[in-house]
C-alpha cells in the first residue's frame, strides 16, 4: 500500500531521515515508533507532501502519482501532531470547508459529516464552535476531517499526545474501529507498548534510520531473543545455581532467596529439557515462568545503544 | 447550477461576519466618509457664502466626488494589505495551514482565495459607503458610467493591494512582519516609480522616458482617472507637459485613455506576478517553503 524507498531528508549537513525504506501492507495498522527527534514527523510530512525529500520515493498503491500531487493528496488523510482550528466556525462548517477543499459537494459532505461525527462520537457537538471543543474532541474531529474524502491511507502523527487516559482509550477504540473497517492506518508514537496491542506491524526508528520493522509477533520474538526465565525453588538454592552455571546457553542474572532469574538463549525444547533435568536432580521446583517479550526494553536497547 | 465559491473565501467571510471586527470596520469606515462629506460641505458652504451670488453651489459640489472617492481609495489602500497580510501567516500562526496544504486546493487557489476574501470584505465597506458617495455623485452631476468605471478601478486596485499583502504573508511567519513587508513593497512601488523622473528633474534633464515608470504606479493611475473625469484632460497632455521634453514612447501615451489602459494592464500584470510569487512560496515542493520551516524551528527551540 505505502511504499517508501530510500527516503532521505537533509537539513543542511544534518540528516533527519537517512535512507529509509518501508512498506506498509494494505489494511494494516502500522505503528511508527521512535524517540524524540527520530524523524517520524519528517517522514510523515514528506509522505503528505508538506516537505520536499532530498532523495528517495514514496508510492501509494500502484499509482505512479508524485508526492504532493492532487492524486496523492486525495489518497491520504493526515492528522498532524499539532494543529489549530478556526475561531467562529461550527463543527459542521469546519467539515464542510475541508470537504469543499477536496471538491466535494455540500450535500454529500453534509451526509458524510453525520456519519463521521457519529463514528468519532461527536454527533452532539455538530452545532458547537470548534474552538470550544476540548483537546480530545478536536483530535477526534480532526480524524473525522481526515476521513472526509475517504482516503486510502490515514496517517496520524502522535494522536495521543496531550490526551488524558480516557481520551487515549477513546482514540484507541476509534482507531481499532477504523482498522476493522479495512482502512490502512499509520500512527506514530513515542511509546511502543501503546501501539503493541493494536498494531499489526511496527517500524522502530531512531536518528533518521529505520532500526527494525515487521509484524508485531516477529518483533516480539526478537524482543524475546534471550528468554528471561524466573525459576522458583523450595529446596536449597546453591546446587541449583551451580547446575545452572554448568548449563550451556544459560546465564544467571540474579539470585534471590528462593528465586533465580536466568537468561536462556536456547530453543523452547532446550528449556523443557532444562526443567526435566532440574526435576531429575531433585530440585523442588515451585515456579517456572518466562517473561513476555518486553517491547519497552527492546525499544530502549534498540534506540539507546548507538549513542 | 450552483456557483462553487472558493472554499477559503466562504470560510473567511463566514468567520469574518461573526466577528465584531466587521461591524466596527463598517462603522468606522462610514464614519470617516461621513465626516469627510460634512467637512467638505461645510467648506463649500462657507466658500459659496463668501463669494458673490454669481457663484453656483453646484459648481463646487462637483468636487465632492473626487474628494470622497480619494478618501475611499486611501482607506482601501491602507486596509486591504493589513487584512491580507495576516491571511496566510495567520493560518501559519494558528497552525491550520499544514492541513490546508494537504487538501486538494492548489497553492494558487489558496492564494487567490485569500486575496478574494480580503477584497470582498473591503467591498462590504465600499457598498456600505455607497449612499454617501452617491449623494456627492448625483449632486455633483457625474455620469453613471463614471461611477461604474470608478468601482471597477477600485476593485482592481483592491485586488492589487491584496496581492501584495498575500505575497508578503506567504513569505512571513508572523503577521506583523507581513504587514511591515507589505508597506515596504507599497513604498517601493509608490516611491521608487517617481525616482527616475525626480532625479532627472533635479539634474535639470528632460523627462525622457522616465514617466513610463508611472505606468506601474496606481496612485498616478487614479490621479489620471480623476483628472480625466473632472477636466476631460490628461496629466500627460501637451497642455500639462511639454511634449518636446518627453521621449518617444511617453509621447505616444499622451492620449490619456490609452495611458489608463496600459497603466491598468501594467498593474494587473504586477498583480499576477505577486500572486504567482505567493503561490510559489507556499508550495512545499519548492525549497523556499522548507527553508521557512527551518527558521521557525530554530526560533521556537
Ligand atoms: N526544519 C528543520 N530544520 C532543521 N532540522 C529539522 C527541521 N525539522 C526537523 N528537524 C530535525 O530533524 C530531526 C527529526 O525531527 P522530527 O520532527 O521528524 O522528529 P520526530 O521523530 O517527529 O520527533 P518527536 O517525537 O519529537 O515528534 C530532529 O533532530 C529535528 O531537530
Ligand atoms: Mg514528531
Amino acid at each position: 500500500m505505502l511504499y517508501i524507498n530510500n527516503l532521505t531528508k537533509n537539513y543542511g549537513k544534518f540528516t533527519a531521515v537517512d535512507n529509509l525504506s518501508l512498506h506498509v501492507p494494505e489494511g494494516d495498522l502500522f505503528g511508527f515508533v521512535g524517540p524524540n527527534g527520530a524523524g517520524k514527523t519528517t517522514t510523515i510530512r514528506i509522505v503528505c507532501g508538506l516537505l520536499k525529500a532530498s532523495g528517495g520515493t514514496v508510492q501509494i498503491g500502484d499509482t505512479k502519482a508524485a508526492v504532493g500531487s492532487k492524486e496523492m493528496k486525495r489518497m491520504i488523510g493526515y492528522v498532524p501532531d499539532f494543529f489549530g482550528v478556526y475561531d467562529n466556525l461550527k463543527v459542521k462548517e469546519y467539515m464542510d470547508m475541508y470537504g469543499s477543499m477536496y471538491g466535494m459537494l455540500s450535500s454529500d459532505i453534509a451526509k458524510l459529516t453525520d456519519d463521521l461525527l457519529e463514528l468519532v462520537n461527536l454527533t452532539d457537538k455538530k452545532e458547537f464552535y470548534v474552538d470550544t471543543l476540548s483537546r480530545g474532541m478536536k483530535q477526534r474531529l480532526c480524524v473525522a476531517r481526515a476521513l472526509l474524502h475517504n482516503p486510502k491511507l490515514l496517517i496520524l502523527d502522535e494522536p495521543n499526545s496531550g490526551l488524558d487516559p480516557r481520551a487515549r482509550v477513546e482514540m484507541k477504540e476509534l482507531l481499532k474501529n477504523l482498522h476493522s473497517m479495512g482502512k490502512t492506518i499509520v500512527i506514530s508514537s513515542h511509546i511502543l507498548s501503546e501501539l503493541s496491542e493494536m498494531c499489526d506491524s511496527i517500524g522502530i526508528m531512531n536518528k533518521g534510520k529505520l532500526i527494525t520493522a515487521g509484524r508485531i509477533e516477529n518483533i516480539m520474538q526478537q524482543a524475546a531473543g534471550g528468554k528471561k526465565i524466573h525459576v522458583r525453588v523450595a529446596s536449597e538454592m546453591e546446587p541449583v545455581v551451580r547446575m545452572m552455571k554448568e548449563e550451556a546457553g544459560v546465564v544467571v542474572d540474579s539470585v534471590r532467596e528462593n528465586e533465580l532469574i536466568i537468561t536462556h538463549s536456547g530453543t523452547e525444547e532446550a528449556v523443557c529439557e532444562l526443567i526435566g533435568r532440574m526435576i531429575q536432580n531433585k530440585v523442588l521446583l515451585t515456579g517456572f515462568y518466562q517473561e513476555e517479550g518486553n517491547l519497552e526494553s527492546l525499544f530502549m536497547q534498540l534506540t539507546g545503544g548507538k549513542n | 447550477m450552483k456557483i462553487r465559491l472558493n472554499p477559503i473565501v466562504r470560510k473567511d467571510l463566514q468567520v469574518a461576519a461573526r466577528s465584531m471586527k466587521l461591524s466596527w470596520g463598517v462603522f468606522l469606515y462610514d464614519l470617516v466618509l461621513v465626516l469627510t462629506f460634512l467637512l467638505a460641505m461645510a467648506i463649500i458652504q462657507s466658500e459659496v457664502g463668501s463669494v458673490y451670488s454669481r457663484d453656483n453651489i453646484y459648481s463646487y459640489l462637483v468636487y465632492l466626488f473626487p474628494v470622497l472617492a480619494i478618501v475611499q481609495i486611501g482607506i482601501v489602500a491602507l486596509i486591504v494589505p493589513i487584512i491580507t497580510s495576516s491571511s496566510i501567516s495567520g493560518e501559519k500562526e494558528r497552525q491550520t495551514f499544514d492541513i490546508m496544504l494537504t487538501t486538494c486546493l492548489s497553492p494558487l487557489r489558496i492564494v487567490w482565495g485569500k486575496v478574494l476574501s480580503g477584497v470582498l470584505r473591503i467591498l462590504f465597506y465600499v457598498v456600505a459607503g455607497m449612499p454617501i458617495l452617491a449623494i456627492s455623485f448625483v449632486v455633483g452631476g457625474m455620469s453613471w458610467a463614471n461611477l461604474f468605471y470608478y468601482l471597477v478601478a477600485l476593485t482592481l486596485f483592491a485586488i492589487f493591494s491584496g496581492s501584495i499583502g498575500v505575497m508578503c504573508s506567504a513569505m512571513s511567519r508572523r503577521s506583523i512582519t507581513a504587514v511591515i513587508r507589505s508597506f515596504v513593497v507599497y513604498f517601493v512601488i509608490y516611491g521608487l516609480t517617481f525616482l527616475p523622473s525626480l532625479i532627472r528633474m533635479i539634474y535639470g534633464m528632460d523627462a525622457g522616458e522616465s514617466f513610463l515608470f508611472y505606468l506601474f504606479n496606481p496612485g498616478v493611475f487614479f490621479e489620471e482617472f480623476f483628472m480625466q473625469i473632472m477636466t476631460g484632460q490628461s496629466l500627460f497632455d501637451g497642455n500639462n507637459i511639454s511634449s518636446s521634453d518627453v521621449g518617444f514612447f511617453t509621447g505616444l501615451l499622451s492620449n490619456g485613455t490609452l495611458w489608463m489602459f496600459i497603466s491598468g494592464a501594467c498593474i494587473i500584470l504586477m498583480t499576477v506576478v505577486f500572486l504567482l510569487v505567493a503561490a510559489w512560496m507556499i508550495n512545499p515542493m519548492h525549497s523556499y517553503a522548507g527553508r521557512k520551516r527551518r527558521k521557525k524551528k530554530k526560533g521556537t527551540e
